[in-house]
């Protein structure tokens, strides 16, 4: 058993993160869902985790009320960036919101009554991991009942033809701008966690890199399915720890290329409802 | 006055690189549909070559430069035909693409690192046009002068080539359909190829001329080129080779003169308050065109 033990506190860790970044990838999903490429998952982000340490450190709000906070703040800033965004064509938009990434962290570093500015902020609040699962599994459910309703028959078909999704009744706009509030909520909330668990959030915590490393693990795990994004997280955190233990040398090379082959060999991603249609359809 | 004079000459010195490479950022993301996270590295690439061979092999700038130029062309060929070629068929669109560049951005910036060191180089003098020229009182050195020129001559002749010639209507072609451009008789993967090492060596010059001109040869290099050049994209277009040119020099001048005249830690924000504000009021750059998209 004694293995067990040295395994567990090694990796405890990677779990919490794992945990972490499957809120943020869900979060980058929930817009993939409707075929917006968006990087803003950061920004919503950096709205909730700043606003719920800003709660648990000065204002002593307890936990349960900072995180729904958390999440509020990220839906608002959601919906406030949606009302710009929408107006762009998709290309323009993806540039836009690694522009509204840029100027987050200005915001962030100009604003130090709010944020702790260069310094960063403590956080004196550690999350629990039963905490992270259970939130975790409770936004899955959500994400799980959501594809089957009227809304995620909506946005599958406003991702694969917008034109022939409103000439059914559908208002692509009105759907996409949904999505960004599911997003912003998902991601306020992630962003709250991600303080949590690192215990310290600082300008460069919601930044360039975390973006494209939450829409790799989305891609990754497969973004025509809400559990590709859990996978994709999951996948991305731990492959790096893996990398480490195994060439610490050129770690990151090594990650790149794995990303590289998964990328080439399976573009739908790791989990692909398609592919498992196309099997059952085989039999 | 004199300074103010001397800070625009700086500006367009400093905007000419964002401006050089966001003509080949641009091009890519134009002709080819790539959001490439992997460009920055091109240019840090291309300033390690020029670094070594002008310190190793001794060669004189002009040769140096060439050496980085090629170094960056070779480089955006092969991410081209590794990350990208097997996905064009497969219809992935725009974030597979995406996802293999940031792929080759974890890989190229580490293996950069590796090149250097893990520090920054300089140029050592000499090996570089290092003097100051006088126009009456004005110093001019003589390595903004080259920026800024080269900026002017790639620009003109890459806009020249994309509005004018055979090549630049194939690529043009390809950018809008590529089916339809094959049936018109072009080789879309000849096009690629071209376009790939013309963003590639426009991008290189960028970032030799950068590491020069900053002292900085390193990984940090090219994700601050990317970052300015990104805004540079953004405000100017990325269908149009003279947006970019010209957002980029406007860059330069409105970071150099906010440091100088309003406050330093107040210069990136004005950068991308300029980019929040373009996006919102003018959304597709400077010369863009409104044109209808098919359904």
């Amino acid at each position: 058993m004694l293995w067990l033990s040295d395994w567990w506190a090694a990796y405890q860790s990677t779990l919490a993160f794992s945990m972490v970044n499957a809120f943020f990838a869900l979060s980058s999903y929930a817009v993939m869902a409707t075929g917006i490429l968006s990087f803003a998952t950061v920004a919503f982000a950096a709205a909730g985790g700043f606003l719920g340490v800003q709660l648990l450190a000065v204002f002593g709000v307890p936990v349960w009320l900072a995180l729904p906070a958390a999440a509020l703040a990220g839906c608002v800033a959601s919906v406030a960036v949606s009302l710009i965004f929408l107006r762009l064509e998709s290309h323009w938009l993806a540039l836009a919101s690694l522009a509204l990434i840029l100027i987050t962290r200005i915001l962030v570093l100009n604003s130090p009554a709010l944020t702790g500015g260069v310094n960063g902020l403590s956080v004196p609040v550690e999350a629990p991991l039963w905490l992270l699962a259970l939130l975790l599994a409770g936004t899955a459910l959500v994400f799980w009942r959501l594809s089957s309703s009227w809304y995620g028959i909506a946005a599958c078909a406003v991702r694969e033809d917008p034109a022939v999704a409103s000439s059914l009744g559908i208002a692509p706009k009105r759907v996409q701008l949904v999505a960004f509030a599911i997003s912003g909520g998902v991601g306020g909330l992630g962003g709250v966690l991600l303080a949590m668990v690192l215990q310290f959030i600082s300008p460069e915590t919601y930044y360039i890199n975390i973006a494209f490393t939450m829409i790799a693990a989305v891609v990754l795990g497969g973004s025509y399915h809400w559990a590709g994004a859990i996978v994709g997280a999951l996948v991305f955190t731990a492959l790096p720890v893996l990398m480490q233990a195994l060439v610490p040398a050129v770690q990151d090379v090594a990650n790149g290329l794995a990303l590289l082959v998964i990328m080439i060999v399976l573009p739908r991603g790791l989990v692909d409802p398609r592919a498992w249609r196309a099997r059952q359809a085989a039999k | 006055m004199q300074l103010l004079l001397e800070q625009v000459v700086n500006g367009c010195a400093i905007g000419s690189l964002y401006g050089l490479f966001a003509i080949g950022f641009g091009l890519v993301f134009a002709t080819l549909g790539i959001l490439n996270a992997a460009h920055g590295t091109y240019a840090s690439f291309a300033a390690i070559a020029g670094y070594y061979a002008a310190t190793s092999a001794g060669l004189p700038f002009i040769a140096s430069t060439s050496v980085g130029v090629a170094a960056g062309a070779a480089l955006a060929v092969m991410v081209d035909q590794v990350a990208f070629q097997p996905l064009r068929h497969r219809k992935a669109g725009m974030i597979g693409a995406l996802i293999t560049s940031i792929a080759f951005w974890m890989i190229l910036d580490r293996l950069a690192g590796l090149a250097t060191g893990e520090q920054s180089l300089s140029f050592p003098a000499g090996t570089y046009p290092g003097g100051t020229w006088m126009v009456g009182s004005l110093p001019l050195p003589q390595m903004q002068v080259v920026a800024i020129v080269s900026l002017i001559v790639v620009a003109a002749g890459v806009h020249w080539l994309i509005a004018h010639s055979r090549l630049g209507a194939a690529m043009r072609a390809v950018g809008w359909n590529e089916a339809a451009a094959q049936i018109a008789g072009v080789n879309p993967r000849l096009v690629i190829l071209a376009t790939a090492a013309l963003a590639g060596a426009t991008s290189a010059l960028a970032g030799v001329l950068a590491g020069i001109s900053t002292n900085n040869v390193s990984a940090s290099l090219g994700e601050g080129m990317l970052l300015k050049g990104f805004a540079a994209v953004v405000v100017g277009g990325y269908e149009d080779v003279r947006g970019a040119a010209i957002a980029g020099l406007g860059l330069g001048i409105a970071e150099v003169l906010s440091a100088q005249y309003i406050s330093t830690s107040m210069r990136d924000a004005i950068t991308y308050a300029l980019l929040l504000g373009f996006l919102v009021l003018r959304p597709r750059g400077l010369f863009g065109r409104v044109s209808f998209v098919r359904a």
